[in-house]
């Protein structure tokens, strides 16, 4: 049999550089909404473009992928799984970096389009949340940087406090915009701004 | 009727979706021989008053598949392990 012709070597494949657009891009209209007397009690801003890997431990790995993920801030998401986020890194970025400091020991994969990530701001964030949520979101249950799986308005909800009165809310892409609307009208009532 | 989440702590019921009777076994034999057993595996349930463990998935929180015991009269919860605790243990909680 004639041995079929080397293949071509393939160029390195051009850089894309789409810029990536919010799913929320057409709905988060900056400004001030909902009751108009007084500080808005809530703030929203739309965490965008991130980086989000989800990272799962292999059977029998959770201390060594919970060891090796320390110096990346991760997120509790499950029994031995994690998200980790970071803003400004390229394309792919982090995924590859995470996926060879923990090559055979966790599967990871990117999420970073899969998901959005809304942070909630203000005195009134708890009491927002409080209508959808029944995790205890008090200081004393619900440390800084403690994540919580749950759901508000059916739609489910990775929940992270990154300040006293701060929590980011990562939903999948698909969910966002119906998310948004649920989540800015449980606002309207101590007035929000979008920025 | 409050579930203690072994990952998640205290949540409410809405979150889970059950499964029914974690307590059946799963025949071991493909041997024409055993069908009675795989008859009652997949068609019998019993309904019992009192104490029950049953498979529930915790869809609304870490998505883990989990044993929940419970008083079917009372709803009285009795407790919540991992499906894969209770295997380990040999079905029982
Ligand atoms: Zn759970």
């Amino acid at each position: 049999m004639p041995k079929s012709p080397a293949r071509p070597k393939a160029a390195a494949a051009p850089e894309i550089m789409l810029p990536r657009v919010s799913p929320l891009a057409d709905v988060a209209i900056q400004g001030r909404f909902g009751a108009d007397r007084g500080a808005p009690g809530v703030e929203f801003r739309v965490r965008h473009p991130m980086s989000i890997v989800t990272v799962i431990a292999r059977q029998g790995q959770g201390s060594a992928v919970a060891a090796a993920l320390v110096p990346h801030a991760p997120q509790w998401a499950g029994p031995d799984q994690y998200f980790v986020i970071a803003e400004g890194r390229g394309e792919g970025a982090l995924y590859r970096e995470l996926k060879s400091a923990l090559d055979g020991i966790a599967s990871v994969s990117d999420q970073s389009h899969g998901r959005v990530i809304i942070r909630i701001s203000g005195v009134k964030a708890r009491a927002v949340l409080a209508k959808g949520t029944p995790v205890d979101l008090h200081p004393d249950e619900c440390a800084m940087g403690k994540s919580a799986l749950t759901q508000m308005a059916h739609v489910g909800v990775h929940l992270t406090r990154v300040g006293e009165n701060a929590f980011d809310l990562s939903v999948f892409r698909g969910f966002a915009e119906s998310f948004w609307e649920w989540i800015t009208e449980q606002a309207e009532e101590f007035g929000y701004m979008v920025r | 009727m409050l579930i203690p989440c072994p990952h998640c702590g205290t949540r409410p019921v809405e979150e889970f979706t059950f499964l029914g009777d974690a307590s059946v076994k799963r025949p071991t034999s493909n041997d024409p021989a055993s069908m009675d057993q795989w008859f009652d595996y997949v068609y019998l349930r019993d309904n019992p008053k009192g104490r029950f463990d049953e498979y529930a998935h915790h869809a609304g929180g870490c998505r883990a598949w989990l044993v929940v015991s419970r008083n079917t009269a009372t709803h009285e919860v009795y407790g919540c392990v991992t499906a894969r605790d209770y295997a380990k243990a040999g079905g029982k909680s």
